[in-house]
C-alpha cells in the first residue's frame, strides 16, 4: 500500500493556480450530469505510448474491449508495436468472488514468454480494486521472476477523472521507473517531454528542430517513448512540460527530487512554436543555444509564410467561431489566426480560469467569449457574419442552418496540426471546409416540402 | 461441422475483440424512441461507450452516467446516485423511459437495483448487466428481456396482422429496416425491438443526442401482447420470445438463427406465405432472390479459392459463415467473443472462442478476413484480404447502411467478399487480371 499515490495530495496540487486561492478541489462529477472519461483512461493515455512495454488492463471487458487502439499515438520503435495491442485480465464472476491475482500473475507470464516487453504496466480497474487484488504483491515478485520492471497502475475509474488518472500514470512512472536507470551519455541539452504523447506524430513536427538545435530529448512521458528512457529520465537537465496541466505534480515532484526546473508551453500554431522553442533553449541558459534558435526561428517562420502565403490569400477576410473546450479555446484560435482567418468567438464553458484568461488574450476585446456556447454560437454567426464553424459533431446542424462551412474539433485526428508544418495540415482541412459545398446542399429542401 | 474449442485457452485476452454486456444494453436502449440510457457504475464505462458508438454510428450518442465514485461506491447502495442521477436527467430533458444499466462495479458491491428502481416514480427500466459475466450480445437481449417483463401489458386476445420482431444486437439499422420491409410485404404490421432502424441513422437536427430519436416507443412495448406472431432472429433472442409469450400464452413465435444466405430467406419467405396464405411474394422479393442466384454464380469462382477468418459475435457469426459457405467460400477459421448454442451449427472448418492473438496465430489457414477494425493491422501486415464487418468499424464511413441480410443484401455481401478477396490475390501477383468468369 505505501506505493500507491495518495489522490487527496494530487488533488491539492500547490502548483496548480487554482489551488492558491481555494483550498478544496471540486472533483465530484455528478450523477446523471457527468461527461468525460475516468482516471483509468487518463492513466492508459499518459503511460500507453511506451511501445516496447505491455499494458496489461485487470478488469472486465469493458474498459479495455472500448478502448484499445483507439488513439494515433506514433511511434518510431522498429519492434512489434505494442501500443496499438490490448491485453486484459477479462476477469469473470469467478475471478470477482474467488480473487483475480493468480490471473493476473498467469498472464504477465504469458505475456512475458510470447513478447518479452521492457516492462508490463498493470492497470487497476474498479471492480479488481474493490475485490482487493494485491497488484503491488503480485508486481514485485513478477519483476523478480522475470527482471523487468513491473508497474501497478493505481487508477481505477471510479476515483475520479481523466485528469486525475493523468496525474496517477505519472506518479506510477515517478514511483517504478524514473531513476532506476543511468543514461550511456548525458549532454548540457538533455531534455523531457512530458505529457506530450505523440499523437497523429504531433511531436515529430518539432523534435527534428530540436535535435538540428543540439538538445536531446532524453525521456519523454510518453509520446514515443521507450521505457529504457524514462527510467533515465533523473538526468535530464529541464522538463518541458507540453499542452498538459495534468502532469504538472510530475514535473514538481521531479524538480523537488532530482533539481530539475521546467517550463510549460504548447507547440500549437506559429506563434507558440517559436515561443516554445525560444522557451526551451532560454531554459537551457546557453548564449549560443539562444542564437541559434533564434536564427531558426526566423528561418522556419518565413519557410511556413512562404507556404503559408496562398492560403493566407484565400482566409483573407474569413471569420471563424470556435466551440470547444480546455486549452483549444485558445490554442486553436491562435492557429486560426496564424492562418489570417479572425476568430469573432470562442467557447470557454468548458475552460479553466487560465484557459479563459488566454482566450482574451488571444481574441483582443472585440471576440466574445461564449459562457453559453449551444445558444450563443447561432447568435454570432449572424451577427458577425462569420464563415466557418468549428465544434463538436453536434453542432453540425447550427453550421447547415446557417448555411455556413462546418468543421468538427473532435473529430479523430489522422493527420497531425502541431508545430510549423501542421498548420499547413491545418490550412488544407480548413480550406477544402470552406470550399466544400455540402453544408449549403444538404441543407435544401426537398420537394414535398416546398 | 469442424472442431469446436467453447472455452479460451489462455489467462488473458490479447487484442480483444469482445465487447461488454453493459454496452450491449446501451445499444439496445438506443432503439426505445425517447430513451435515455442510463449506466449504473464509474463515469468510464459510460464515456468509453459514447466515444466508441459515436465513432462507429457516426451520430451522436444519447447516455448519463450514475458517476459513481470510489466513497460513493463503500456508502452508497445506489439509491444515492441512482435516484440522483434521474434527477439530474429529468431536470434537463423529459424522456419517454430511462434505461437503466449496470456494470461490474455495483453488481460487485451488490447494489439492489430493482429495489432502488422501485423507489423511482419515473418511467424506468432496470437491468442486470454486469461486465464480467456475458458480452455484448447478452447484454443487449437481457435488455429486450427487461423491456418486455417490465413494459409489456399481458394480453388474451390477437391481431394476426401485428408482428414482432427481435432482431440481434449485430444486426445494423438498415438490416432491421429492410426484415421488417420484407414481412412487410406480406401484409403484415411490422414493431421491432429494440429497431435501431429508425434511431441510429440519417439524423440530422437540432438538439442532436439529447435523447435517442426514432426507434420503437414505449407505448408500442406495452401494447405488444396481441402480435400475433413473434419472429427472433439470431439465438441470443430466444429468450426473449420467451418472455413475451409469456405475456400472452395465444401468441405464436418462430426462430430464425441469422437471415443470411438463400435457404434462410427462404425459409422466411416460406413462414410468411404459410401464416397468409398467399400464392406467391411481391415481385420484388422474386426478383431480389434471382439476383442473389446469380450473385452466387458470379462470385463462386473467386469465393471458391479463397479460404476465409470469420471474427464475430455468434449471432453474426452463424450467418456471415453460412453465407460464404454457400456460394463455396472456405471458411477455414471462425473465432466468436462469447460460447453460443451457434457454434455447433457453423459451417466452418474450426470455431473457437477467442481473439484476435488467435487469429493472428491462425494466419496461415486464410486468404481473406471478415471481421471489425481491430484486424485491419494484421489484415495490413500479413497481406490479408479485409472485409470490414461488426463492432467496432472506424476506419470507414456508412457503418449504419450495411447490409448482408437476406436475397438482397446476400447479393451484395457476395460481391463485396469474392471481390475482397481478388484484389488480394492481384495485389499478392502485382498483376491485375481478371479471373470473375460472368454467367
Amino acid at each position: 500500500m505505501a506505493n500507491k499515490p495518495k489522490i487527496k495530495e494530487l488533488l491539492d496540487e500547490s502548483s496548480c493556480a487554482h489551488n492558491q486561492t481555494r483550498k478544496v478541489a471540486c472533483n465530484a462529477p455528478t450523477p446523471g450530469a457527468t461527461t468525460g472519461g475516468c482516471a483509468f483512461e487518463g492513466a492508459q493515455i499518459s503511460l500507453f505510448p511506451y511501445a516496447d512495454a505491455a499494458h496489461l488492463v485487470h478488469g472486465p471487458m469493458t474498459c479495455l474491449g472500448s478502448s484499445w487502439e483507439t488513439r494515433a499515438t506514433g511511434t518510431s520503435f522498429a519492434g512489434r508495436d505494442l501500443t496499438q495491442m490490448g491485453f486484459t485480465t477479462d476477469i469473470n464472476i469467478n475471478d470477482v468472488v474467488f480473487s483475480g491475482e493468480e490471473k493476473v500473475a498467469a498472464s504477465i507470464d504469458y505475456i512475458m514468454a510470447h513478447y518479452a516487453p521492457e516492462a508490463i504496466f498493470v492497470y487497476a480497474t474498479c471492480v479488481t480494486a474493490m475485490i482487493g487484488d494485491d497488484l503491488d504483491l503480485l508486481c514485485n515478485q513478477a519483476a523478480e521472476r522475470h527482471g523487468v520492471p513491473m508497474v501497478p497502475v493505481h487508477a481505477p475509474g471510479f476515483v475520479g477523472s481523466k485528469n486525475l488518472g493523468s496525474r496517477l500514470g505519472g506518479e506510477a512512472a515517478l514511483a517504478h521507473l524514473i531513476g532506476t536507470k543511468e543514461p550511456e551519455t548525458t549532454t548540457a541539452f538533455d531534455i523531457n517531454l512530458i505529457g506530450e504523447y505523440n499523437v497523429t506524430g504531433d511531436m515529430w513536427q518539432y523534435t527534428p528542430l530540436l535535435e538540428e538545435l543540439g538538445i536531446r530529448v532524453l525521456a519523454t512521458l510518453s509520446g514515443d517513448g521507450r521505457v529504457a528512457q524514462i527510467r533515465t529520465a533523473h538526468r535530464a537537465r529541464l522538463n518541458v512540460l507540453v499542452c498538459a496541466k495534468s502532469l504538472v505534480s510530475l514535473t514538481r515532484k521531479l524538480e523537488e527530487r532530482y533539481g530539475i526546473p521546467s517550463i510549460a508551453l504548447s507547440f500549437y500554431g506559429k506563434r507558440d512554436t517559436s515561443k516554445g522553442l525560444l522557451a526551451i533553449a532560454e531554459a537551457l541558459g546557453d548564449a549560443g543555444l539562444i542564437e541559434r534558435t533564434r536564427a531558426l526561428i526566423t528561418r522556419e517562420e518565413a519557410k511556413l509564410s512562404e507556404k503559408l502565403k496562398p492560403y493566407q490569400a484565400f482566409f483573407k477576410s474569413k471569420k471563424a467561431v470556435l466551440n470547444t473546450g480546455g486549452n483549444k479555446t485558445w490554442s486553436i484560435a491562435a492557429a486560426l489566426q496564424d492562418l489570417g482567418i479572425e476568430v469573432v468567438g470562442t467557447a470557454v464553458k468548458k475552460a479553466t480560469e487560465d484557459d479563459r484568461a488566454k482566450a482574451r488574450e488571444t481574441l483582443g476585446d472585440k471576440g466574445v467569449l461564449m459562457m453559453n456556447p449551444g445558444v450563443e454560437q447561432a447568435k454570432i454567426i449572424d451577427e458577425t457574419g462569420a464563415d466557418l464553424l468549428l465544434a463538436g459533431g453536434r453542432s453540425l446542424y447550427t453550421a447547415i442552418k446557417k448555411g455556413i462551412a462546418f468543421a468538427d474539433v473532435n473529430q479523430e485526428k489522422k493527420k497531425s496540426y502541431g508545430g510549423y508544418a501542421g498548420l499547413l495540415n491545418l490550412a488544407e482541412d480548413l480550406k477544402n471546409a470552406l470550399q466544400n459545398p455540402v453544408f449549403k446542399n444538404v441543407a435544401r429542401r426537398a420537394p414535398w416540402e416546398k | 461441422m469442424g472442431k469446436v474449442m467453447h472455452k479460451r485457452s489462455k489467462p488473458l485476452q490479447v487484442n480483444p475483440f469482445k465487447l461488454s454486456q453493459p454496452m450491449g444494453a446501451t445499444l439496445a436502449f438506443l432503439g426505445v424512441d425517447g430513451c435515455m440510457p442510463l449506466m449504473h457504475g464509474g463515469q468510464g464505462c459510460t464515456s468509453f461507450t459514447k466515444v466508441f458508438f459515436t465513432r462507429h454510428f457516426c451520430e451522436p450518442i444519447a447516455i448519463q452516467t450514475s458517476a459513481v465514485t470510489d466513497a460513493i461506491a463503500v456508502l452508497d447502495g445506489g439509491d444515492y446516485s441512482i435516484v440522483e442521477s434521474v434527477k439530474n436527467i429529468t431536470k434537463k430533458v423529459a424522456p419517454s423511459l430511462i434505461g437503466l444499466h449496470t456494470t461490474g462495479l455495483p453488481e460487485t458491491k451488490g447494489d439492489d437495483v430493482r429495489g432502488v428502481a422501485a423507489q423511482i416514480e419515473y418511467p424506468l427500466v432496470y437491468v442486470n448487466t454486469p461486465d464480467y459475466e456475458g458480452g455484448f450480445e447478452s447484454g443487449w437481449a437481457l435488455t429486450c428481456t427487461a423491456l418486455i417483463e417490465q413494459l409489456t401489458e399481458p394480453a388474451e386476445s390477437i391481431d394476426d396482422n401485428k408482428l414482432v420482431l427481435l432482431p440481434h444486437v449485430s444486426l445494423t439499422p438498415i438490416e432491421v429496416e429492410k426484415i421488417k420491409e420484407f414481412i412487410e410485404g406480406f401484409g403484415f404490421n411490422v414493431l421491432a425491438l429494440p429497431d435501431l432502424s429508425t434511431s441510429l441513422d440519417g439524423h440530422l437536427g437540432e438538439k442532436q443526442a439529447a435523447l435517442s430519436s426514432g426507434g420503437i416507443t414505449v407505448e408500442e412495448i406495452r401494447t405488444f401482447a396481441d402480435a400475433g406472431l413473434v419472429i427472433s432472429v439470431g439465438d441470443s433472442m430466444q429468450s426473449c420470445a420467451t418472455a413475451l409469450q409469456k405475456k400472452n400464452p395465444e401468441m405464436r413465435h418462430q426462430h430464425f438463427s441469422h437471415l443470411q444466405g438463400l435457404e434462410a430467406t427462404d425459409a422466411l419467405a416460406e413462414l410468411l406465405l404459410t401464416e397468409t396464405g398467399f400464392s406467391g411474394p411481391p415481385l420484388t422479393v422474386a426478383r431480389w432472390r434471382q439476383r442473389l442466384q446469380d450473385a452466387m454464380l458470379d462470385s463462386h469462382f473467386s469465393l471458391g479459392q479463397s479460404r476465409f477468418l470469420v471474427a464475430a459475435e455468434p449471432d453474426q457469426l452463424a450467418g456471415l459463415c453460412q453465407a460464404l459457405y454457400d456460394a463455396g467460400g472456405k471458411v477455414t477459421v471462425a473465432i466468436s467473443t462469447v460460447d453460443s448454442p451457434q457454434l455447433e451449427k457453423i459451417k466452418a472448418d474450426q470455431v473457437l472462442v477467442g481473439d484476435l492473438e488467435d487469429a493472428e496465430q491462425l494466419a496461415d489457414n486464410y486468404d481473406v478476413i471478415v471481421s471489425n477494425c481491430h484486424c485491419e493491422a494484421l489484415a495490413h501486415r500479413l497481406h490479408k484480404g479485409l472485409v470490414l464487418r461488426g463492432f467496432p468499424n472506424w476506419e470507414q464511413v456508412g457503418n449504419p447502411l450495411k447490409n448482408d441480410l437476406l436475397y438482397e443484401g446476400g447479393a451484395y455481401f457476395l460481391f463485396e467478399s469474392a471481390n475482397a478477396a481478388t484484389v488480394m490475390r492481384d495485389a499478392g501477383r502485382g498483376t491485375r487480371t481478371p479471373e470473375n468468369h460472368c454467367f
